[in-house]
């Protein structure tokens, strides 16, 4: 019986395909097959202007959302009434990578899904569809919105299908702040009489002398000169990424392109880097690096930052941000921190602002099983458009900012609020919680009405800061972070945007090469930094030679091809 | 089973033998019908999915919308490349050694341990006493990993760490040893987080075993002016000899199949040639490169292993004991 039914509606469904296909001659005939059956629905609310009869879809992201409310905040209800539209999320928790290997597999998809770099996995699974024609047909925000950066979300040179809307990514974004450097805290700096923190040496310094002054903390626990952030994937950011930072090279994941040649390394060969790490095991040798660095986890980490006692960090705000959440919320604001664009000499300069172009890549994608692909594909078109991206940013008119002479502006308790009470502020009002669900625009757009899309601009970063963070920046000459590092216009745009995030095809074998050079590298570089300064030449030697050994010349070589591939994909037609 | 059937003598031996069978199965057929669940459970849950080992000869390849048969069958079949990677990989061998070795020391800390926290719970006389040992002892084992784990770090912590805290005041050390980042310790420390974890849960299984001794061997041997060590000696341990075998052996099939849990809790960068075991390689490799063809592969060399020391140990005890579990 079931199976005389299935067969039933496979007939069915042909047959609405057919009939959609001869309906709209005009229509190349990829459009049909692409979206297969669910070409049926879109035939019947091709037309319709606004359907918002309720409808829950489900939405998987492996970036977790410790403040999403179900979509029962002000603007989560706001979006549900204009577009019909709830959200059932459901985050990655522990290892995203293997939560979406895992769904991948089971052929049990959510509706819609944002995987990052494991999109690969449902591209392979044909668990998601082509957006080319539901973005031409029905979602002109989205169009606006990329402008002619649409070239940039095409898949790979053998499939141009565009299976994901970058969501992570704001377009045309301009930085104010900066969040990463090294860290310094305040009472330090104003202890020294505000030295100039340029190289590592400056740096170290610093934390030299206000260690000599202040061995103890007023409880007569012992200051932490620097500590590192080594758990797991922390790795990257604490530790081996401020590697390149600090000596002239862009942010391309573990691996240095060469701008001209497109010639690709593995970043830790550079010779440059070396010193880096030569420098931090002289820090370790000088008892100013904290022992525990490569051994304690996360939280121990951030309780370690939360107690006040770390001195200097080098690692990005929103990695050690709870712990400083915490001393503020104490008021203790000179033990938060400010960042400097330190690098291992005069010689380079400080790399965290080598613009990347528009990041495409990660961002949301539609299922194969999602039941109105035209329903999810207006409802991200909904959040492009000035009236989504106005309040998904602002939050509702009247209540969270007020237009007064067509300025939006926030009144100055709600503003209160979002930086002293950010957690729940955001459960309550959805601030925050839908800006990475659809695409949108990023810092220093400004709207019809001439007002910024978001609420990161010059003005309202400086209201966030308070007055120790301002006397500081003050004594440097800067209005924010960002003044003291340098600009994005010095330096040339890599037109691969960055090898981080360039898919990997599922069966490459990239996979497995990088994971055993991880392994190796996450093992001796700590070993090296440990390491008495006599003996860290020769750690380095053995640590060069495994290398070798895992065959990390096989490794650069595909990632080249990688590069090149991704290059001819955005530059090309 | 011998109580029920009763002794007979056997008489035509081949058809006697099955029309017995089909007696004793008629006389316990509420028996057998009590265990159908769990055989059909055993056989769905264990001996249904062996079909996947399919996937160790295969290049596989997920493809949740084709039909059953052809995510089966329609895939690239490559022998035994996967065996031959695995078996290539120094990082494998590594692995290897260090699940055996956590395992050995597990095993033999968590046999030993727990039967002479039991065999010393038994002559506890103080009824009060023994039951508030026995709860303190094994309410860690409902503690998950996670948490056993950070407060481990922390005990062992350079940073305010009870243990160096303890040892410095006693002045055994200057300064603050770092545990945590010693390979040599890393088996010692998971080993004994596992000791502290499941001893108590450990135990009861023994405690058990020694209740079921009658005590009218311990007031014979009383008469007969056996000392207490005696008594332990001679009676409490042949008591729960069998129950000891029966376990050990059963240990000894899972010695390849330690789970990751403590090692991937506990480990950190600096110890990784020590912490990586088995499962966790397994993982890394098979699942999240989506590589489940190798994962399988290691899969099935776990249990093929399992089952060889499973049989040599139930062999060599039968020998050595006379117990055995077949």
């Amino acid at each position: 019986m079931t199976r005389k039914r299935k067969w039933s509606g496979v007939v069915l469904t042909t047959a609405m395909v057919a009939g959609l296909l001869a309906g709209c001659g005009g229509n190349d005939n990829n459009a049909g097959t692409n979206n297969g059956g669910n070409a049926s629905n879109s035939g019947a609310n091709g037309n319709a202007t606004a359907d918002t009869t309720p409808l829950t879809m489900s939405y998987y992201s492996e970036d977790p959302n410790p403040n999403w409310a179900g979509m029962q905040d002000e603007v989560g209800k706001q979006i549900t009434s204009k577009t019909g539209i709830t959200l059932e999320a459901e985050f990655a928790v522990g290892d995203p990578v293997q939560k979406s290997a895992l769904i991948a597999t089971s052929g049990d998809y959510p509706d819609l899904i944002a995987a990052k770099n494991s999109i690969n996995k449902f591209v392979d699974a044909g668990a998601v569809i082509d957006l080319t024609d539901l973005i031409e047909e029905h979602a002109p925000n989205i169009k606006k919105l990329y402008g002619d950066q649409m070239a940039r979300l095409r898949y790979s040179n053998e499939d141009k299908s565009i299976y994901v809307i970058p969501t992570n990514a704001g377009v045309n974004q301009t930085y104010f702040n900066a969040g990463g450097g090294f860290e310094l805290q305040h009472r330090v700096v104003k202890e020294l009489g505000y030295p100039t923190i340029r190289t590592v040496k400056d740096f170290e310094n610093a934390i030299k002398q206000y260690l000599a002054k202040y061995p103890t903390d007023e409880n007569g626990n012992p200051n932490i000169g620097l500590t590192l952030n080594a758990d797991d994937w922390h790795m990257y950011i604490s530790v081996t990424n401020p590697a390149f930072l600090t000596t002239g090279a862009p942010d391309d994941g573990e691996y240095y392109i060469d701008p001209k040649t497109y010639e690709v390394t593995y970043h830790f060969k550079r010779p440059e880097e070396k010193e880096y790490f030569r420098w931090l095991n002289h820090m370790n040798a000088e008892g100013l690096l904290d022992k525990e660095s490569f051994v304690q986890k996360y939280d121990q980490y951030k309780a370690k930052v939360a107690s006040g006692r770390v001195l200097g960090l080098i690692d990005q705000d929103w990695d050690y941000g709870d712990g400083e959440k915490a001393l503020k919320a104490e008021g203790k604001f000179e033990y938060g921190y400010g960042h400097y664009p330190v690098t291992l000499s005069e010689e380079f300069k400080e790399t965290s602002f080598w613009p990347t172009g528009f990041m495409s890549g990660y961002g949301i994608a539609i299922s194969s099983t999602n039941p109105d692909p035209v329903r999810a594909i207006k409802f991200l078109d909904y959040l492009a458009s000035e009236e989504g991206q106005v309040l998904v940013n602002w939050g509702v008119e009247g209540k969270h900012y007020n237009v007064e002479d067509t300025k939006r502006v926030i009144p100055a308790d709600v503003n209160n609020r979002k930086v002293n009470d950010a957690a729940n502020f955001q459960k309550e009002s959805g601030i925050g919680n839908y800006t990475m669900i659809g695409p949108h625009y990023g810092d220093g757009v400004k709207d019809s009405t001439g007002n910024y899309f978001t609420t990161n601009f010059p003005e309202q970063i400086v209201a966030g800061f308070n007055d120790v963070e301002k006397e500081v920046l003050a004594a440097y000459k800067a209005t924010t972070w960002k003044d003291l590092f340098p600009k994005e216009d010095e330096f040339e745009v890599k037109p691969w945007g960055a090898a981080w995030n360039i898919p990997v095809p599922g069966d490459s074998e990239i996979t497995i090469l990088d994971e055993k050079l991880k392994t190796i590298t996450w093992k001796r570089i700590p070993e090296a930094i440990l390491a008495t300064p006599e003996n860290f030449d020769k750690v380095w030697d053995d640590y060069m030679k495994e290398l070798d050994a895992a065959n990390v010349e096989k490794a650069e070589e595909l990632r080249g091809e990688l590069v090149k591939a991704r290059v001819e994909l955005w530059s090309g037609e | 089973m011998e109580a029920v059937t009763g002794k007979k003598e056997p008489k035509e031996r081949g058809n006697r033998k099955s029309s017995r069978f089909w007696r004793t199965f008629l006389q316990q057929k509420y028996l057998y019908m009590m265990s159908l669940p769990f055989v059909i459970w055993v056989f769905v849950f264990s001996y249904v999915p062996l079909w996947g080992w399919t996937m160790a000869f295969q290049k596989y390849k997920p493809m949740p919308t084709a039909s059953l048969w052809d995510r089966v069958f329609d895939q690239k079949w490559v022998g035994f490349d996967q065996f031959q990677r695995l078996f290539t990989d120094d990082q494998f061998y590594l692995v290897l050694r260090n699940t055996l070795a956590m395992s050995f020391m597990g095993l033999i800390a968590g046999f030993v341990v727990p039967i002479v926290f039991a065999v010393l719970l038994n002559e506890v006389k103080n009824i009060a006493f023994k039951r508030v040992a026995q709860t303190i002892s094994y309410l860690p084992h409902f503690v998950s990993w996670v948490v056993v784990a950070g407060i481990v770090i922390k005990m062992l912590s350079t940073d305010n760490g009870a243990v160096n805290d303890l040892l410095m005041w006693l002045g055994i050390i200057d300064e603050p040893y770092q545990f945590m980042a010693k390979e040599k310790w890393f088996w010692g420390i998971v080993t004994a987080a596992d000791v502290w974890k499941e001893t108590g849960w450990n135990t009861i299984i023994y405690l058990a075993a020694m209740a079921g001794i009658s005590s009218e061997l311990y007031e014979a041997a009383r008469v007969d002016g056996a000392s207490r060590l005696r008594q332990i000696w001679h009676i409490t341990l042949p008591g729960i000899r069998s129950t000891i075998v029966i376990l050990l052996i059963m240990s000894i099939g899972h010695l390849v199949s330690i789970g990751f849990e403590k090692q991937f809790l506990l480990s950190n960068n600096l110890v990784s040639d020590y912490a990586q075991v088995l499962d966790l390689y397994a993982l890394q490799y098979g699942l999240q490169m989506s590589n489940f063809s190798y994962g399988t592969a290691i899969n099935v060399f776990n249990s093929v292993v399992g089952i060889i020391l499973l049989f040599s140990a139930n062999g060599i005890f039968k020998k050595i004991t006379k117990e055995s579990i077949m």
